[in-house]
């Protein structure tokens, strides 16, 4: 199998394994907001990767007429979705993340202690 | 403190090691790439086309074929922003934030006025580009969400040009959140029309107009103006709490 073949899973792999990594070692909540973000976008990769098909054009039938081969429509309707709903999120995160900085003074998880 | 990184990196390795089997197992049976289209995908290109009025297939699998799909993302959206708003308000209440008199101490950092031009040509070309991406969003590509980007980013323009105090007199936050919540009743309301004639929850039954149409399409150029609205009332809100957020709280304020 030509590397070309693997490509785009092991770069979608590569992502999901390096934003978890980054997740897990964060001394930052801001640095693990942006990791969640790499994380997402593995999926954005995995997704496109799926519906993707060789010498196929875009799912846009309006200069090209309907019959000439297009990519997956559904896994890019995912992904524009996927893409809103991260940054809404995303947002929200760092506004919990405000919150923690403005309350707690800090935003390293480790120096976080139970509220008594 | 070194206790608890070596806790969370023993809970992450214990969770890889449980999900591993899962793991190699989707591996393993993932399709060749570029070979050939999951069947949901195909079925869809092969007869979409022919039965609405509507070139982009994407925007018709949205707004149409997933459209409760994408009703329930709209309000996931709806959730998150205002959910973000009431973590970030915390004491400060509802009323506060409609005065952007409060903002007095904050000291107006001095812009060029080749910014403030080039800001103020910018933004009404923005939201004319927004306002074209949103009406051929069936045909072309673009719709709803990308528009609402569009023009909630070109607001921006202004606070960068014009400052915060005459960004907060021009778009007043009433008018952000009055257009989220009516975008998102839209989309409720679009899904209920055909109710009203005997149909089923967004059943497309409306005319289909003509080919390659702004208009064409039925329910969706209705479905894709609905979700601009809310897309661009949501983003703009996040900003102004944002904004609202940073600048320094005056005497008396919590």
């Amino acid at each position: 199998m030509a590397l070309l073949h693997v490509l785009p899973w092991l770069a979608a792999a590569w992502l999901m394994a390096i934003g978890i990594y980054g997740m897990v070692t964060s001394r930052n909540y801001v640095h693990l907001i942006g990791c969640l973000s790499v994380v997402q976008s593995g999926t954005y990769v995995l997704l496109l990767a799926i519906g993707f098909v060789w010498g196929a054009g875009p799912p846009i039938f309006y200069d090209h007429p309907p019959g000439t081969p297009a990519v997956d429509p559904v896994m890019q309707a995912l992904v524009l979705t996927d893409v809103v709903v991260g940054a809404a999120v995303t947002a929200l995160l760092l506004a919990l993340a405000l919150q923690l900085q403005k309350r707690r003074k800090t935003l390293d998880p480790e120096e976080l202690e139970p509220i008594p | 403190m070194k206790y608890a990184v070596a806790l969370r990196r023993c809970l992450c390795i214990a969770a890889l090691i449980v999900l591993a089997p899962a793991v190699v197992l989707v591996a393993l049976r993932m399709p060749v790439f570029g070979e050939k289209l999951p069947a949901y995908g195909a079925t869809i290109n092969a007869h979409v086309p022919s039965m609405r009025q509507a070139t982009n297939v994407v925007a018709v699998v949205n707004f149409d074929v997933r459209a409760l799909d994408t009703l329930g993302e709209e309000f996931i959206f709806v959730a998150a922003t205002t959910g973000l708003a009431v973590l970030l308000r915390g004491g400060r209440g509802e009323d506060a934030s409609g005065k952007p008199v409060h903002t007095d101490g904050r000291r107006l950092p001095a812009r060029s006025e080749a910014i403030a031009l080039l800001t103020r040509w910018m933004l009404p070309a923005t939201a004319a580009y927004s306002i074209y991406v949103v009406a051929h969003g069936q045909i072309t590509p673009g719709g709803g969400f990308q528009a609402g980007a569009i023009l909630s980013s070109g607001l921006l323009l202004l606070f960068l040009g014009d400052g915060y105090r005459s960004w907060r007199r021009v778009m007043p936050p009433i008018s952000m959140q009055l257009l989220e919540a009516l975008g998102a009743v839209g989309c409720v309301g679009v899904g209920l029309v055909p109710m009203v004639a005997g149909a089923l929850f967004f059943q497309n039954i409306l005319p289909q107009g003509a080919h390659k149409s702004p208009f064409g399409g039925g329910l969706i150029p209705l479905m894709n103006l609905a979700v601009g609205m809310a897309i661009t009332g949501g983003f703009a809100n996040t900003m102004v709490e944002f904004l609202e957020e940073t600048r320094e709280p005056e005497e008396g304020e919590p």
